[in-house]
């Protein structure tokens, strides 16, 4: 086969047709010559052509046999031929890049940063919003259901609703051939030493017809396991946790399981992967009746409104459009809301509430009411994207620069005769193994970094490793090779379009400088797309600081939370005040605590909201001031939570049960209930009229209980001493006098001893359950700063590959300038100002795409405008040092050029 | 004739084999030696010995060139490639030990 490749070529017998002429051909020159032969020896003419024709046998079949032959082995040809260039091209490839390890480093390092960014923010954004959860059967037909409210004239959608409501769902509509609904608690889940929260499912029976597959092991429950008022206790086991906890045995069947407050029979196991509506595994799958009594709820909760928990999902019949299925669902929650408002007057009248349900994407964040992380992450796409961008604008830059350098090498080899094609697909073949290189680099920067950056900011979500998750990779590789393709294009066609006579001419010296507009424009562009990013990385550090400045009204870090888990264990009424009297007691005696005191609400994580009456207020008003918070607490809880009393006195020992009822309330709400006049000594009442009044003794600043915006919570609380309201409830918050996270473990084994049978202590530390909720500024901070840096250090290797490269190039031209008496600082000033006018360039561009997007932004900040003047202006600066930075070098270069040598060399 | 076949069917390449070794021939060329050299004895369907041509020019045994031949026509010509002679050398190797094990076998009945 390599015997003569040249002449091979030269036959290569391409089409079907040539192989069939060519076989004829061969086959009519063998019967001719035979029968010739048979006529010189004598034959007749027309005899010898039959005798030449017997002695070759059958015609026509060989003629096929030969044909099949010849074309598959025109086929094999080809293939080799393909792979042959396709070698050929590689090891040129790769000797080129063995030539120059700094070059193919630099370029395998930005594209492996731009993808790895893309495919961890791609990893992210599938998990959020693409990917239909594992097993799900017609993901097209299944919807989440959102309920939303008007409140204040404003919507408030909400995947939270009550199960009394989903059993409306299943009475009240026709659009749907499944209705299930949903719930993901965290419960003890154990015995003994063993016990541990777990991530639990609650589900409806129906919710399993949701899902196309059968159990690991066992089966799945039924209608008649999912019974009110406390369902059966029947649990199906999450496959990872039957791996780990029972080491897959299959006899688990059968075998008993204490979850919360009761024995629960494993009677299946889920298939591997399966997650069902949750974002991360969960232990158990149980029926919701019964993981309903397992949190501790009444079961007579279930049949009211109140009870905001489970989530709905449902799968429209075949045929019944999205539309449709929402309109179906808006009259069953107008209805229902009806009924909802029969049964508790104090619900918001039809009218202002405005009920309606939505069919939305099974993907919660990609329903009506998305969380701010997953919009973030959105945004970080198109930033991980610019990135990508500004990572190819650099490695075309560099591909070009090298392309100059070797404009002699390729004007020879055209004048040699490899055809133009033929050197694009080479120079195309460079860049896009440098591109796969990079995109493997890229994915180990997605698997470690990303993997790190994943679970710190999303922790809840089971995160597949990048290398095993199919969709990751192939997406990763499709980024690569579009790279690869984008970075070569402007050199290749660059290298298309050279003309060979001048490059041969010009001789060792390259020619003269050649100032490529093309390169110019790509540097502007990626220090504009830094300045984008970079602006934005302002703005969301900004917000975060500033969310981390917000008086929340508590010392959040110095507080930790404790929490009674009781798991069954009945104590008499006095004995869990006594209990919870005793765990605050004991918290004193460890050392680094200075306070403890109880409380029954716990900011940004538990919220009581209570309806109150104020004489000579009408239930209207009190209604449109917004959501009130109910706190009782013990004595000392103001001191504990570094919350200031601003009038009157805090709650004391002495409001006990049966002293007079009394209430502090906060500035805001006083501000609210009675404007300017003195809150001090008025009348309060909790629930209804018929309620006692409660004096207002003392008023507080207000505190932040759910969200950091002034507008969104208006800080109005009030606060009842334990001992009046609900005395056997809540749990501990303990002060300490540094940073409450490092006594957390020796609070909770201090705590536990005090705990009876197998009931249990959690302790958490207040940073964590408010840090939590200000992930979507940390988020965008972290992100768009890696970014942002990412991007400018990019950018600036670029801009002094590109500023030093030019200098090389000028040798000459800088020679003879200093021959005819310039100075050093003159060329000191020439490169620098080209470097600098670059930049300014790219800032004007940047700032004003920047000052474009800031208004899709600015709802994800926080009190920080998008135009905010320092972030704009650190940002010129910073990019005006960078770009000062990144042409000195060069800049000192020439002015060393000595100008002897750079003209003796010629 | 169907029996010299199947006889001939491992030998085909072989012959052919050996007969390029004289030079790039075509496939009437090929025919004419073998006919020649066996004396017409094995009474070969020349159709088959295309066969064997085609096929080790797939495996790349012998390469093919189209020319001109003694009078003046376009001709196939075929020759024998590196890896031909290399199989060459092992079947004929392969063939005489197996041909003088045969030998014995019958010289003692």
């Amino acid at each position: 086969m390599t015997r003569w490749p040249g002449l091979r070529r030269v036959f290569r017998l391409g089409r079907a047709a040539d192989v069939e002429r060519e076989v004829e051909e061969e086959l009519q020159l063998h019967l001719d010559l035979a029968a010739a032969d048979l006529v010189a020896r004598g034959l007749a003419p027309s005899d010898a052509r039959r005798e030449a024709e017997r002695r070759f046998g059958d015609v026509a079949s060989a003629r096929r046999r030969l044909v099949a032959i010849g074309r598959d082995r025109t086929r094999m040809e080809r293939r080799a031929d393909w792979w042959g260039a396709l070698r050929q091209d590689l090891g040129y490839a790769a000797r080129g890049l063995r030539l120059r390890p700094g070059f193919a480093l630099a370029v395998v390092l930005t594209l492996g940063l731009g993808i790895g960014a893309n495919a961890t923010m791609f990893g992210i954004v599938d998990r959020l919003l693409l990917r239909p959860p594992a097993y799900l059967a017609h993901p097209e037909r299944v919807n989440r259901v959102w309920f939303i409210r008007n409140f204040d004239g404003k919507p408030f959608p909400n995947v939270n609703t009550s199960y009394r409501r989903y059993l409306d769902v299943r009475k009240m509509t026709a659009s749907f051939d499944v209705v299930a609904v949903f719930l993901d608690p965290s419960l003890a889940v154990g015995s003994g030493a063993a016990a541990q929260e777990e991530h639990v499912l609650g589900v409806s029976a129906s919710y399993w017809r949701l899902f196309d597959m059968r159990p690991e092991l066992g089966r799945f429950f039924t209608e008649d396991e999912d019974r009110e008022p406390t369902g059966t206790t029947v649990a199906v086991l999450g496959y990872d946790y039957w791996r780990t906890r029972y080491g897959a045995r299959r006899d688990v069947l059968g075998s008993a399981l204490r979850v919360g407050e009761r024995d629960y029979t494993v009677i299946g196991v889920a298939p591997p992967g399966f997650m069902g509506t949750a974002m991360g595994a969960a232990a158990l799958i149980l029926p919701i009746t019964a993981t309903v009594a397992e949190t501790g709820t009444p079961p007579q909760r279930l049949r009211t409104y109140s009870w905001q928990w489970p989530q709905v999902f449902v799968r429209r019949r075949e045929g019944v459009s999205v539309a449709a299925a929402t309109a179906d669902l808006t009259l069953m929650y107008e209805r229902s809301y009806a009924q909802q408002v029969a049964e508790n007057p104090h619900s918001l009248p039809l009218a202002l509430a405005r009920p309606r349900a939505v069919a939305a994407p099974v993907l919660r964040d990609r329903g009506p009411g998305g969380s701010d992380e997953s919009k973030v992450a959105v945004w970080l796409v198109g930033v991980a994207a610019i990135v990508l961008i500004i990572a190819c604008a650099n490695v075309g830059n560099l591909l070009l620069a090298r392309a100059f350098g070797r404009r002699r090498e390729i004007a020879v080899r055209l004048a040699l005769g490899i055809s133009r094609t033929r050197l694009l697909v080479q120079l195309l073949t460079e860049s896009v193994l440098l591109a796969a290189l990079g995109g493997a680099a890229g994915l180990l920067v997605a698997q470690w970094g990303g993997g790190i950056l994943r679970t710190a900011l999303l922790p809840d979500v089971d995160w597949a490793s990048v290398i095993s998750d199919p969709r990751v990779l192939a997406f990763g590789a499709v980024v690569a090779l579009a790279a690869g393709l984008l970075a070569g294009l402007a050199p290749a066609l660059h290298a298309g379009r050279s003309d060979v006579a001048p490059a041969l001419r010009a001789g060792v010296r390259e020619g003269t400088y050649y100032r490529s507009r093309l390169r110019a424009a790509l540097l502007v562009a990626q220090g504009a797309l830094s300045v984008v990013l970079l602006v934005g990385a302002g703005l969301f550090v900004k917000s975060f600081n500033k969310v981390r400045a917000v008086r929340l009204g508590f010392d959040a870090n110095r507080l930790l939370w404790v929490s009674p888990v009781m798991r069954g264990v009945e104590l008499p009424p006095g004995d869990s005040v006594a209990l919870r009297d005793r765990l605050a007691a004991r918290a004193l005696t460890v050392p680094g605590v200075t306070r403890s005191a109880r409380g029954i609400t716990v900011p940004f994580y538990t919220q009581w909201n209570f309806n109150i009456v104020v004489p000579g207020l009408d239930t209207a008003y009190l209604n449109h001031l917004g959501t009130m918070q109910l706190q009782a607490v013990s004595a000392g809880y103001f001191e504990t939570m570094g919350t200031r009393v601003l009038r009157g006195r805090p709650l004391l020992e002495a409001d006990r049960a049966g002293a007079a009822p009394v209430v502090v309330v906060s500035q805001e709400l006083a501000r609210a209930l009675w404007k300017t006049a003195d809150p001090i000594g008025r009348c309060l009442k909790i629930g209804a009229d018929t309620a006692p009044c409660r004096t207002v003794v003392g008023v507080t600043e207000g505190i932040k209980m759910q969200d950091f915006r002034d507008s969104e919570d208006p800080g109005l609380s009030y606060y009842l001493p334990l001992a009046q309201w609900r005395p056997g409830f809540g749990g501990v918050f303990v002060r300490t006098r540094g940073e409450a996270g490092a006594l957390a473990d020796p609070v909770r084994r201090a705590l536990q001893q005090e705990m009876p049978g197998a009931a249990y202590v959690t302790v958490r530390p207040l940073a964590d359950i408010v840090g939590e909720n200000m992930q979507q500024w940390d988020l965008g901070a972290t992100m768009f700063t890696v970014f942002g840096v990412l991007a400018l250090v990019v950018a600036a290797v670029g801009l002094y590959s590109v500023t030093a490269y030019g200098v090389a190039q000028r040798t000459h031209e800088l020679g003879v300038r200093v021959a005819l008496g310039a100075e050093r600082r003159d060329l000191v000033r020439l490169v620098l100002g080209e470097g600098l006018r670059l930049s300014a360039a790219a800032l004007g561009l940047g700032l004003a795409a920047a000052l474009v997007a800031g208004r899709y932004v600015a709802p994800l900040l926080f009190q920080t405008s998008p135009r905010d003047p320092l972030v704009l202006g650190a940002v010129a600066a910073l990019l005006f040092l960078t770009s000062v930075a990144a042409s000195a070098l060069p800049a000192l270069r020439a002015s060393r050029v000595d100008p002897n040598r750079a003209l003796r060399d010629e | 004739m169907a029996a010299d076949l199947e006889l001939l069917q491992g030998t085909l390449d072989l012959m052919v084999l050996k007969a390029l070794t004289w030079g790039p021939m075509h496939g009437y060329a090929v025919a004419r030696w073998v006919r020649e050299t066996t004396d017409d004895d094995l009474r070969i369907e020349e159709g088959a010995l295309y066969t064997s041509l085609h096929r080790m020019e797939r495996r790349g045994w012998v390469a093919a060139e189209w020319g001109l031949s003694d009078n003046n026509r376009r001709a196939k010509f075929y020759q024998l490639t590196a890896a031909g002679r290399r199989e060459l050398r092992a079947q004929s190797t392969a063939f005489s030990r197996y041909a003088t094990a045969l030998f014995k076998v019958l010289q003692t009945a």
